[in-house]
C-alpha cells in the first residue's frame, strides 16, 4: 500500500466517526440560464436565487423546466449559457461529484439507493469507515449512522437493508446522506409525489428544521397546497420562462394558478356551447375502480361518439387507471364494462377481442416493435383475425394491403409499408400505433398520451384522427398531461387527483384554468 | 420535422408492395450469405486436396450436419423468442440413448424409433417450458439447470453401458443417398425444416413468437399471449432435440453416457450464423440449415488439412464469436441512431 492509501484511509477513518457536521448553506444562483435537448428550449434566461435559512419552491406545470433547473444546479445537466454563483463565486461546469463537495445535494424524486445495501453503508458509499489494515470499521460506521439519521427523524436500525424501507424514509435517508456529506444546500424534486399526506408532513417538518438551521433549501412540487404551507419564496415557471416570484403569503393559490397556466389558448375548442350533449349508447362503464395507493375510486363512462378527455398530473394515477382497464394490473376493487360487458380482470387479448384498445403511454417501450415493419407493427393486435390460405397460413400481401389502408386513413408518412418502424418520426410512429388499434375494430379507444413526443404539425392531424374516429361512433378517453390537447378534442374532461375524480367539466367550461384549478389539489 | 419530411408521399400504392425482393436485398440475407461462404468453404479445400469435392465427402458434409441442423431449428424457435436452452444437446443424448437400448436390446423398428425420440424431447422439453414459462425462470439459468440434470441422468440411464451395436437397417439410411451428393437424411430432413419456416412465417403462432422476441411489453399490450407462446418454444426445441437423438443414432450407430454435451454450443452457432439473433425477433430455419451444413463443412475442412479433431470445440467457439460480432456490427452500420438518448442527457418530462 502506498503512503499515499494509507492517508486517504486515515481521512475516512476520521470522517465518519466524526460528529455530524451541519454547515449553514450559502446563498445559490443561477443567473440568465438557458438549456435546450436536441431542439427543445427546456429552459430560457432563467435566474433564480436560492437564500440560506429558505425553503425556495420552483412550481410550474409540467415541461415548465423545473426539473430541469434544479437538475442544472446540481451538475446533472450543463448550461447552454448563463451561470451558476455560489456565495459570490462563479462556478465553472460542474459534476454532480462536483457538486456535492461544494455542499450542493439533490434528492431526486424517487430515491437512488442501493437497495441490497445497509441504511449505514449508503450513508457511507464510496466512503467507508475503514481500520488499520483497511478492513471496514462496522461498528464505529453503524453507532455514527445511528446518529446522523436519528437525527433526520427516522429511526431504523443502521443494519437494516436499504430496500426494505418504505419510500418515505428512504427519502429521509437521502436526505441524512446529503446532511452527512456537509451539504448546505439541499434540492428536493418533487419529493411528496409518491408520500402520503402523513409522511409528507414529516418531510415538511425536517425542512423546517433544517431551515432553522440556517439550511439553503429548494423544492418542487405540483402541489400548491403544500408549497404554499412550506415556502419562503416561490417562484413560478411557465415554458422554461420565470412567470413571477412571489413571497410568502403576497399570492393566493388563483393567483399561482393563473401564473402557472397563464397564456392564450392557441387551439380552437372542440366543445362549443352549441354542441348538443353525446346521447350515444354507454360504451365505456368504469365503476369505482380502486388499485391503491395510485387508484382510490374512480367512475368514468364514456358514450359512443364521444370524446372523453382524462385530464391528471403526472402521478395521479391516470396511467394506471387506464392500464388496469386494459387487463395490464388487476383492480383490487371496482368493474369495467365494454358495450355492456363486464371485462373486470380480463388479459389484454380478451379486452382487445371485448372491443377495447389502448394506446399506452410510453411509445418507444410499450407500443412500436422497432425494428419490424410499418405492417407487422399495425397487424401484431389481430395477428389471429388476418386473412389466411387454407385457414391456416396467412396472406402478407392481403396483410400488406390492409396495413396499408389503415395507414393512408391515419396519414402515416413513409416512403413503404415494409420500412421498419423505427425510421419514422415520433408523428409518423404514434399514428402507425394508432392504425394498430384501427385494424382492431375497437368500440372503446383509451389513448394515453396520444401527442406526446410528436410535433406540431402531427399533433393536429392526430386530433382530427380522434375526431373522425369517434364521427364513426367510437367512444374515446383521452389521457393527457397537455391540457390544451384535451380542450381541443374533448366534448367533456374529467379531472384527476390522486387517484380520484375531482371534478367534471362539459362545454364552455373547459377551459385552461379550470381544469389547472381540478389538477392540482382536492378542493 | 422538417418540411422536406413532411412532403415525403404517403404509403406507397399497392403496385409499389407487390414488387418481388430485388437482388441486393436478396443477397444481403443470411441465409445466402452463408451459402456463399459454404461454396467459398468447398472451393478452396477441393483446390487443396481434390477428393473434397467427391459425391462421398460432399454427402458426409450434409449427413453430418443433420443432427445440429435439427437441434439448431429448435434452438431457433427458442432463440427468435429472446430465449437460450442450453439443454438441447442434453435431450438429444437422453433421446439418442434410450431410444439406441430399445433398438439394441429390444429391436425396435424405426418408425416407432422416431416417435419414442419425440415423445423423450417434447417431454424434457416441457421441464425447460414449465421452468421458463409458467415459473418464470430466467431461461439461461433454468436451461443450465437442466442440462445439469439431463446429462446427469444419461449417466444413471446407461449404468456403465452404452449403446454400439445399431442395425444395418437403420444406420444404412446415414449413408446411403437419393442421388450422387445428396444423403437420404437430407431429403428426410429438408420437409421439418420447410415446414417450420412456414409455421414462423405463416402463421399466427410463428408470428407471435418473432413479436415476443422484439418486444415482450409490446407484444403483450398487443393481446399476444406471452408466456403461452415462451412456453411452445421450448417443447418445440425439446422435440427437435429428441428427433435430433435418433438421427444420431443413425448417423453414428451408436451413443453413450456423455452424448450430446458438446453440442449445445454448435446448435447456438449454427443458429447464429445462419443469422438468428441472441436478441430475438430474427432469423427463421432456413438460417439453421445453412449454418449447420457450414459449420460441417469448415470443421470437414479442417480435417482435409490434417488439423486433429480436438481442435473443434475451440473452432466453434470462434465461429459463434465471430457470428456474434458479425451481428453486433451489423446493428451498428444498420441503425443509424435514430433517437439520440445518452444516459445523462435524456429529455426531462
Amino acid at each position: 500500500m502506498t503512503s499515499a492509501g494509507r492517508r486517504e484511509d486515515a481521512s475516512a477513518r476520521s470522517g465518519p466517526a466524526a460528529a455530524p457536521t451541519m454547515r449553514a448553506g450559502s446563498t445559490y444562483g443561477a443567473i440568465d440560464v438557458t438549456k435546450s435537448f436536441d431542439d427543445v428550449t427546456v429552459l430560457h434566461e432563467v435566474s433564480v436565487q436560492f437564500q440560506p435559512g429558505e425553503v425556495h419552491s420552483v412550481v410550474g406545470e409540467n415541461g415548465a423546466g423545473k426539473s430541469t433547473l434544479l437538475k442544472l444546479m446540481a451538475g446533472v445537466y450543463h448550461p447552454d449559457s448563463g451561470s451558476l454563483m455560489l456565495g459570490g463565486e462563479t462556478l465553472g461546469p460542474l459534476s454532480p461529484r462536483d457538486a456535492q463537495r461544494r455542499g450542493i445535494y439533490l434528492v431526486p424524486q424517487e430515491p437512488r439507493l442501493m437497495p441490497d445495501l445497509s441504511v449505514a453503508e449508503n450513508l457511507y458509499l464510496g466512503a467507508l469507515a475503514r481500520r488499520r489494515f483497511g478492513t471496514v470499521a462496522w461498528r464505529v460506521m453503524n453507532e455514527a449512522t445511528g446518529g446522523m439519521i436519528s437525527s433526520v427523524g427516522l429511526r431504523v436500525d443502521p443494519r437494516t437493508q436499504a430496500g426494505r424501507l418504505s419510500l418515505a424514509q428512504q427519502q429521509l435517508l437521502e436526505c441524512a446522506r446529503a446532511l452527512s456529506r456537509g451539504c448546505g444546500i439541499i434540492f428536493f424534486d418533487e419529493p411528496t409525489s409518491p408520500l402520503t399526506a402523513h409522511d409528507a408532513e414529516k418531510l415538511f417538518g425536517l425542512m423546517d428544521q433544517l431551515r432553522g438551521q440556517g439550511l439553503t433549501l429548494g423544492f418542487i412540487s405540483h402541489r400548491l397546497d403544500e408549497v404554499q404551507e412550506i415556502s419562503d419564496r416561490i417562484t413560478v415557471l411557465r415554458d422554461g420562462a420565470v412567470v413571477a416570484r412571489e413571497e410568502r403569503g403576497t399570492a393566493t393559490r388563483d393567483e399561482l394558478v393563473q401564473a402557472m397556466i397563464g397564456r392564450k389558448l392557441s387551439v380552437t375548442r372542440r366543445a362549443e356551447p352549441g354542441r348538443a350533449p353525446a346521447t350515444g349508447v354507454l360504451m365505456l362503464d368504469v365503476a369505482d375502480l380502486r388499485i391503491p395507493p395510485q387508484v382510490n375510486g374512480m367512475s368514468v363512462q364514456v358514450r359512443a361518439g364521444e370524446i372523453v378527455g382524462l385530464a391528471g398530473l403526472v402521478g395521479s394515477g391516470r396511467t394506471e387507471f387506464a392500464e388496469t382497464l386494459f387487463g395490464l394490473r388487476l383492480p383490487a376493487g371496482g368493474t369495467v364494462k365494454v358495450a355492456g360487458r363486464d371485462v373486470t380482470g380480463f388479459s389484454p387479448r380478451k379486452c382487445i377481442d371485448a372491443g377495447l384498445a389502448y394506446l399506452a403511454e410510453d411509445r418507444g417501450r410499450s407500443g412500436i416493435f422497432a425494428d419490424v415493419d410499418i405492417a407487422r407493427n399495425e397487424s401484431s393486435a389481430i395477428l389471429a383475425r388476418l386473412p389466411r390460405r387454407l385457414g391456416v397460413f396467412i396472406r402478407p400481401r392481403r396483410e400488406q394491403e390492409l396495413a396499408r389502408d389503415a395507414a393512408q386513413r391515419m396519414d402515416v408518412r413513409a416512403s413503404s409499408i415494409s420500412s421498419a418502424i423505427k425510421t419514422l418520426s415520433g408523428g409518423n410512429q404514434q399514428k402507425a400505433l394508432l392504425a394498430r388499434w384501427m385494424l382492431a375494430k375497437p368500440r372503446v379507444a383509451v389513448l394515453d398520451e396520444p401527442t406526446r413526443g410528436v410535433d406540431i404539425g402531427a399533433k393536429e392531424s392526430i386530433y382530427q384522427i380522434i375526431e373522425s374516429m369517434a364521427g364513426e361512433g367510437l367512444a374515446v378517453l383521452v389521457i393527457s398531461s397537455e391540457m390544451e390537447d384535451l380542450i381541443r378534442v374533448c366534448d367533456r374532461v374529467y379531472a384527476v387527483y390522486e387517484g380520484r375524480i375531482t371534478g367534471e367539466l362539459g362545454g364552455s367550461d373547459i377551459t385552461l384554468e379550470a381544469i389547472g384549478h381540478l389538477v392540482v389539489s382536492a378542493s | 420535422m422538417t418540411m422536406a419530411k413532411e412532403a415525403e408521399p404517403a404509403v406507397r400504392t399497392a403496385r409499389n408492395i407487390r414488387r418481388g425482393p430485388d437482388l441486393a436485398r436478396l443477397a444481403s440475407r443470411r441465409e445466402v450469405l452463408v451459402a456463399m461462404a459454404i461454396v467459398v468453404v468447398i472451393a478452396i479445400s477441393t483446390a487443396v486436396h481434390s477428393y473434397f469435392w467427391s459425391s462421398a465427402n460432399i454427402s458426409f458434409i450434409f449427413a453430418d450436419s443433420i443432427v445440429v441442423a435439427l437441434l439448431a431449428l429448435g434452438e431457433s424457435f427458442v432463440m427468435l423468442g429472446r430465449g437460450i436452452d442450453l439443454s438441447v444437446g442434453a435431450i438429444m443424448g437422453m433421446s439418442a440413448i434410450i431410444v439406441g437400448f430399445r433398438i439394441q436390446n429390444h429391436g425396435m423398428t424405426l418408425l416407432p424409433a422416431i416417435a419414442l425420440g419425440a415423445a423423450i424431447g417434447i417431454a424434457l422439453g416441457l421441464g425447460n417450458a414449465l421452468l421458463v414459462g409458467v415459473t418464470r425462470l430466467p431461461p439461461i439459468i433454468a436451461t443450465l439447470g437442466t442440462f445439469s440434470v439431463y446429462s446427469g441422468l444419461e449417466f444413471v440411464v446407461t449404468n456403465g453401458n452404452q449403446v454400439d451395436t445399431i442395425p444395418n437397417s437403420i444406420t444404412n439410411l446415414g449413408v446411403h443417398t437419393v442421388m450422387p451428393g445428396v444423403p437420404i437424411l437430407l431429403v428426410a430432413t429438408l420437409p421439418v425444416i420447410i415446414i417450420a419456416a412456414f409455421v414462423l412465417r405463416y402463421t399466427t403462432f410463428g408470428r407471435a413468437i418473432y413479436a415476443v422476441g422484439d418486444d415482450a411489453e409490446a407484444a403483450y399490450r398487443a393481446g399476444i399471449p406471452v408466456q403461452r407462446i415462451l412456453f411452445s418454444t421450448y417443447v418445440i426445441a425439446g422435440l427437435a432435440a429428441g428427433l435430433a437423438g435418433v438421427v444420431f443414432l443413425i448417423h453414428t450407430s451408436g451413443a453413450s453416457s456423455t452424448t450430446g454435451n458438446t453440442d449445445n454450443l454448435s446448435a447456438i452457432a449454427a443458429a447464429l450464423i445462419g443469422g438468428t439473433a441472441l436478441t430475438g425477433g430474427r432469423g427463421g430455419a432456413f438460417g439453421a440449415l445453412a449454418g449447420s451444413v457450414f459449420l460441417s463443412a469448415t470443421l470437414t475442412a479442417l480435417s482435409y488439412v490434417h488439423v486433429s479433431d480436438i481442435w473443434q470445440p475451440a473452432g466453434v467457439g470462434v465461429l459463434v464469436l465471430l457470428a456474434v460480432i458479425y451481428d453486433s456490427r451489423g446493428n451498428a452500420v444498420r441503425l443509424p441512431r435514430p433517437h439520440r438518448r445518452s444516459p445523462k442527457e435524456g429529455r426531462p418530462q
